[in-house]
């Protein structure tokens, strides 16, 4: 088994690295993958947080980094899926406690046992950023449909073309179809178009993500989610399946269908 | 002993005003002592007359900076000459080299990204887009097959005939030379509405008050033909 390494990136922060890493995550177990997790936003951790796994760590990335201990000792199981695993970062250091050296080590030592690596990658351009990257060998970069998001996507995007690394994919989050209707947010296409990487998923907006990273259960768990779908899907794509972009309009009720039967405008 | 009978420097009436000739083969010391003689006999004949403009024609001669000052500053001791160019058929090959770069177009095929600075002599044409916080800059040219949607400075070393062309015109900011553009404030939420609808180019206007214009880019064969008569 020799796993891919991805790295999952943005540049701005905020728009939802963190919580696209654990879902992806997540999503790929659900199919059966063996998937690790690595943090590497070292100092402002909490793609733990997100998992609910905090009270579990023992060792962390520095540690591992620095040999204290072994790479497999500092892995956290997850509660849900044996087939899950994270490596969480170090609290009470830096991004410069570890070097792109370390990290690719680290990650050549996973890459036999698992699927995926997928590295959360901190925000920002720096030192946290090149260790991220160092290790892997795709990348996806998450964005939201708003213009500073894209322009620092955009950033990361010419980063990542002078690295030794395939054509980054993009993930747009937080789809408002309501407001991108109105023209108050770019919308997708806007987003692509500008971008000039492949698409590989949306999430749209909701409030089911907000909740479940609150009980730190990734929403990727909940059957009902349109969000849910989206990561589903985009861990679907990853494994090579072709998978049609769903409709991002939510489906009409019953009561509006009938109002656009009769005419009356909704 | 040198063959001093002012055979090295010669004085042409031309349709343009007067050119002055100098010998290639002769040293410069020569050369310039005898400019000075002529000058000075000659005195009579430049002082009375309105102040009339030169060119110095040194033929195959390399002439130095510091030789070109020389011989200026001995025809405009005289006053009532002023040296309008000295003209040599010779060049360094560093000076050669700089010649051809800055004639030649630098085609890149990349989508220059924020953050990214993309920077030649000469023309650049980019098969691409250009970004917002993207950087574009030339001595030269600047054609984007593709969306402008970030910086171009076009002219950087001060060619104010040069242009911007752009597929799809909607830059946050342009310069040719030293003359700028800005994108107009965006009102609201609308977005950036393009300098010009559909392929167009930006080029300098207006003699006191330079300004930035766009044309369509069916306009710029036109355009280029005007300036580089001027």
């Amino acid at each position: 088994m020799v796993g891919e390494a991805i790295v999952i990136t943005s540049g701005k922060g905020g728009v939802g690295k963190t919580t696209t890493s654990a879902n992806i995550g997540t999503a790929l177990a659900l199919q059966g993958q063996k998937v690790c997790l690595i943090d590497t936003d070292i100092g402002l951790r909490n793609l733990d947080v997100v998992m609910g796994l905090e009270n579990r760590i023992i060792y962390d990335l520095v540690d591992a980094a620095e040999g204290r201990c072994k790479v497999q000792q500092a892995l956290i199981r997850d509660k849900r899926f044996d087939c899950l695993h994270l490596l969480p970062a170090a609290q009470t250091k830096d991004k410069s406690a570890v070097n792109p050296e370390q990290m690719q080590e680290i990650v050549e030592t996973l890459r036999p046992e698992y699927d995926f690596i997928l590295i959360d990658c901190p925000a920002g351009i720096e030192q946290g950023f090149k260790n991220a990257v160092s290790g892997a060998d795709k990348a996806i970069v998450v964005t939201t449909p708003d213009t500073a998001a894209v322009r620092d996507a955009d950033r990361i995007i010419g980063l990542l073309e002078n690295e030794d690394i395939e054509p980054p994919k993009l993930v747009v989050n937080r789809v408002r179809s309501d407001l991108s209707r109105e023209g108050n947010v770019l919308d997708v296409e806007d987003v692509v178009a500008t971008l000039a990487v492949d698409l590989l998923g949306m999430i749209v907006d909701e409030e089911h993500v907000l909740k479940a990273a609150h009980k730190g259960e990734p929403i990727a768990m909940n059957p009902n989610s349109r969000a849910s779908l989206g990561y589903r899907n985009i861990a679907r794509r990853l494994l090579g399946e072709s998978v049609p972009l769903m409709a991002v309009e939510e489906k009409k009720s019953f009561f509006s269908k009938m109002k656009s039967l009769f005419g009356i405008k909704s | 002993m040198t063959n001093n009978n002012g055979n090295y420097v010669t004085i042409k009436g031309t349709k343009e005003g007067l050119t002055i000739v100098l010998n290639d083969q002769c040293s410069f010391h020569e050369l310039l002592e005898e400019l000075k003689k002529k000058i000075e006999r000659e005195q009579r004949l430049f002082e009375n007359g309105p102040q009339v403009e030169v060119r110095v024609d040194a033929g195959n001669r390399y002439l130095s900076k510091s030789h070109e000052e020389e011989i200026t500053e001995v025809l405009n001791k005289t006053g009532s000459v002023r040296v309008h160019e000295v003209h040599s058929n010779v060049m360094t090959k560093g000076e050669a080299q700089e010649v051809i770069e800055k004639a030649t177009v630098t085609s890149v095929t990349q989508i220059v990204r924020s953050g990214q600075v993309l920077r030649k002599t000469g023309d650049i044409l980019i098969i691409g887009d250009v970004n917002p916080g993207g950087v574009v800059e030339a001595t030269g040219n600047i054609y984007v097959i593709g969306a402008l949607k970030g910086i171009a400075r076009a002219g950087t070393e001060g060619e104010s005939h040069a242009v911007v062309c752009a597929s799809v015109m909607i830059p946050k900011q342009i310069s040719i030379s030293d003359t700028y553009f800005y994108a107009p404030e965006k009102h609201e939420k609308q977005e950036q509405k393009p300098a010009i609808e559909g392929p167009g180019y930006a080029y300098v206007t207006g003699e006191e008050y330079k300004a930035i214009a766009f044309e369509e880019t069916k306009m710029l064969g036109h355009y280029l033909r005007s300036v580089s008569y001027t």
